[in-house]
């Protein structure tokens, strides 16, 4: 007979008080210092990651790598649904992802695009679908969260600024903002199974020479930094 | 007529491999003996064929016995005759006129007043001989079991062709999609029972007075499961415009390929079976949104950044050099920029190329960083202009 502590614990959305939602599987972020702030120390599995940032261009897409290298590695597939922009095969393969399993998907249009994303989400089992909706209502963004928690996948959705003020289901929240010393301070806006914590703040220091970088250093380096900046008032 | 007999023979090789078309009959001969362990006594067989024809919209009788002439007299009575020595007890009761006899000899026969094939069975075979000839007796001899009654076997064809005269003209192309369902199983009934898939199926909708309208539908692997097919259809469906109603529809499938079946883990987590997912994933999306809505990537021997790249078939193989110092976007089009507005972080790494195809260039690229603290990438361009590009985002 298993005990109440442990059917407490194991119970995936069970809300705890001051604990972060245990028994949330997470793929890990490959940052350690983002991990320990994140539900379950990872990417969640099964739901949907909002990344909002005023610009891109901020670290949104470098914190990915980790995961999607991991992704190709088990197997799994990668799919981008209708990139702002060109997916530049020499950097994907250069930070381990496997170019045999990554798909992209290109509409044109906006309704077909969020069709699509649903449709990737719902394929198979496992793998991540990442998307950059302009516009995404309440209602389709719950759609595609079940979608990815039937097939068990990590989706990543890219969105503006303004998406910072609306109401959204998905599973994780995070909001991206330039910091100072080449940084990128990153706000949980919300997260299962508490209260959101302190913003995280990541540094990435940049090589002046760019010869040091081709010589295999890497040229990102997610390092906890000095010292947290105060977070931001609202 | 024929050619629907030639179909359904090949339907029913998922369930015998020994089917016969007898000339001048309405039906086929199953051999089931072999498939009684595998699919159940012949009456199971019987009924599972009658419903699954049901679906296909065929109305069918069947009945068994252990010779085909008297299994033809069973079957349109439904019988189920289970052993040679019950033959003779089961048809016996049955009319005259359900004997597969000459119209000439029928007649005889009723002239005679015989009403019930026993009464014929209980005549004496040289009487019988004398008065109607040799084919009579060997007919009943066959009937019984006592001569036996080898048949030509039916060969599968190489291809599948079906053609469906629609009842009543139809003007949207979504009532085409229960007509077309019924047709598509009927083609992967054939390829079950001949191992054989397809990868594309071409159908032609006839209109009364203008040129057919064509419906290629294709698979990004051979399939034999009509599930698949019919989702792509159904995408293929909805954006049809129908030019006139529809009257008759065709389907073919010209090659018939081998199919490997491959193994089934319950999670669907092997490496195959996530190929598979996905290439029914392209499948509909590419129904739906067109050919090049789906691909891969793969990388191109070239230094320039623009040609370094191209999209590539989900077949292909993928081969690109590792670059992590390279930016992951890059923008469509460079754009033009003043570099005052950037922070300079690292560089310069110079390219240069292109002189063979006549865009050659000569650029320094930097790591660059703009006011609203976003990494990009921008180059000052030498050749063929001068000035300052943005070319990429390290997002």
């Amino acid at each position: 007979m298993t005990s109440l502590s442990t059917l407490l614990n194991t119970t995936p959305h069970l809300w705890k008080g001051r604990q972060p939602g245990q028994g949330q599987r997470a793929c890990p972020t490959g940052h350690a210092h983002l991990d320990a702030h994140l539900p379950g120390h990872g990417w969640p599995l099964g739901a949907v990651t909002e990344l909002i940032s005023a610009k891109p261009g901020l670290g949104e897409f470098r914190l990915l790598f980790q995961a999607l290298a991991d992704t190709g590695k088990q197997g799994q597939w990668v799919i981008l649904v209708d990139p702002p922009w060109i997916p530049y095969p020499a950097s994907l393969q250069g930070h381990g992802l496997l170019l045999e399993r990554l798909l992209l998907v290109r509409t044109g249009d906006a309704r077909e695009s969020l069709w699509a994303c649903e449709q990737a989400l719902r394929n198979g089992r496992g793998g991540a679908v990442l998307a950059w909706p302009e516009q995404i209502s309440f209602a389709r963004l719950r759609r595609l969260q079940i979608a990815a928690e039937n097939s068990a996948k990590l989706a990543f959705l890219f969105r503006p600024e303004n998406a910072a003020r609306e109401a959204s289901p998905a599973a994780l929240r995070l909001q991206l903002e330039a910091g100072e010393r080449y940084g990128t301070l990153i706000h949980i806006l919300k997260c299962r199974g508490s209260r959101p914590p302190q913003p995280v703040w990541i540094h990435a220091p940049l090589t002046r020479n760019i010869n040091t970088a081709l010589a295999g250093n890497p040229l990102f380096a997610i390092t906890p930094g000095p010292g947290h900046p105060r977070p931001k008032q609202r | 007529m024929r050619q629907a007999l030639q179909r359904l023979a090949a339907w029913c090789y998922q369930y015998s491999s020994q089917v016969c078309i007898p000339a001048g009959r309405h039906g086929l001969f199953l051999e089931t003996g072999a498939s009684e362990r595998l699919l159940g006594p012949s009456e199971y067989i019987g009924k599972r064929l009658q419903q699954e024809l049901m679906q296909l919209g065929y109305c069918s009788m069947t009945g068994s016995a252990p010779t085909p002439e008297a299994a033809w007299l069973a079957a349109r009575e439904g019988l189920h005759i289970a052993g040679p020595e019950q033959i003779r007890r089961q048809i016996g009761p049955l009319a005259l006129s359900r004997l597969h006899l000459e119209s000439a000899q029928q007649k005889a026969l009723e002239r005679m007043g015989f009403r019930q094939v026993r009464d014929l069975l209980r005549l004496p075979r040289k009487a019988l001989t004398r008065r109607f000839g040799p084919a009579l007796p060997d007919y009943l001899d066959r009937v019984l079991g006592v001569r036996p009654d080898p048949r030509a076997m039916y060969q599968p064809p190489e291809s599948f062709s079906s053609r469906l005269d629609l009842p009543a003209e139809v003007h949207t192309s979504q009532g085409l999609l229960f007509p077309l369902k019924r047709m598509l199983e009927e083609l992967c009934g054939v390829l079950r029972g001949g191992d054989n898939a397809v990868q594309s199926v071409q159908i032609t909708l006839g209109h009364e007075a203008d040129d057919d309208s064509l419906l290629p539908l294709g698979l990004q692997s051979p399939a034999q499961d009509s599930d698949r097919m019919v989702t792509v259809l159904r995408e293929r469906l909805e954006r049809l415009r129908l030019p006139r109603a529809v009257r008759t529809i065709r389907l073919e499938a010209p090659t018939l390929l081998k199919f490997n079946a491959g193994q089934h883990s319950l999670f669907r987590d092997t490496p195959a079976e996530q190929k598979q997912d996905i290439e029914q994933l392209a499948e509909r999306l590419q129904a739906r949104l067109g050919r090049d809505s789906v691909s891969g990537l793969t990388g191109v021997e070239d230094h320039r950044p623009e040609h370094s790249w191209r999209p590539r078939a989900l077949g292909e193989r993928a081969d690109c050099i590792a670059q992590p110092h390279r930016p992951a976007w890059l923008l469509l089009h460079p754009r033009r920029c003043m570099i005052r507005d950037y922070e300079i972080l690292a560089g310069p790494e110079r390219i240069e190329s292109g002189w063979w195809d006549g865009r050659d260039c000569r650029r320094d690229y930097f790591i660059v960083r703009d006011r609203h603290g976003s990494t990009l990438w921008a180059y000052r361009e030498y050749k063929p202009g001068r000035g300052w590009y943005l070319h990429g985002i390290f997002g």
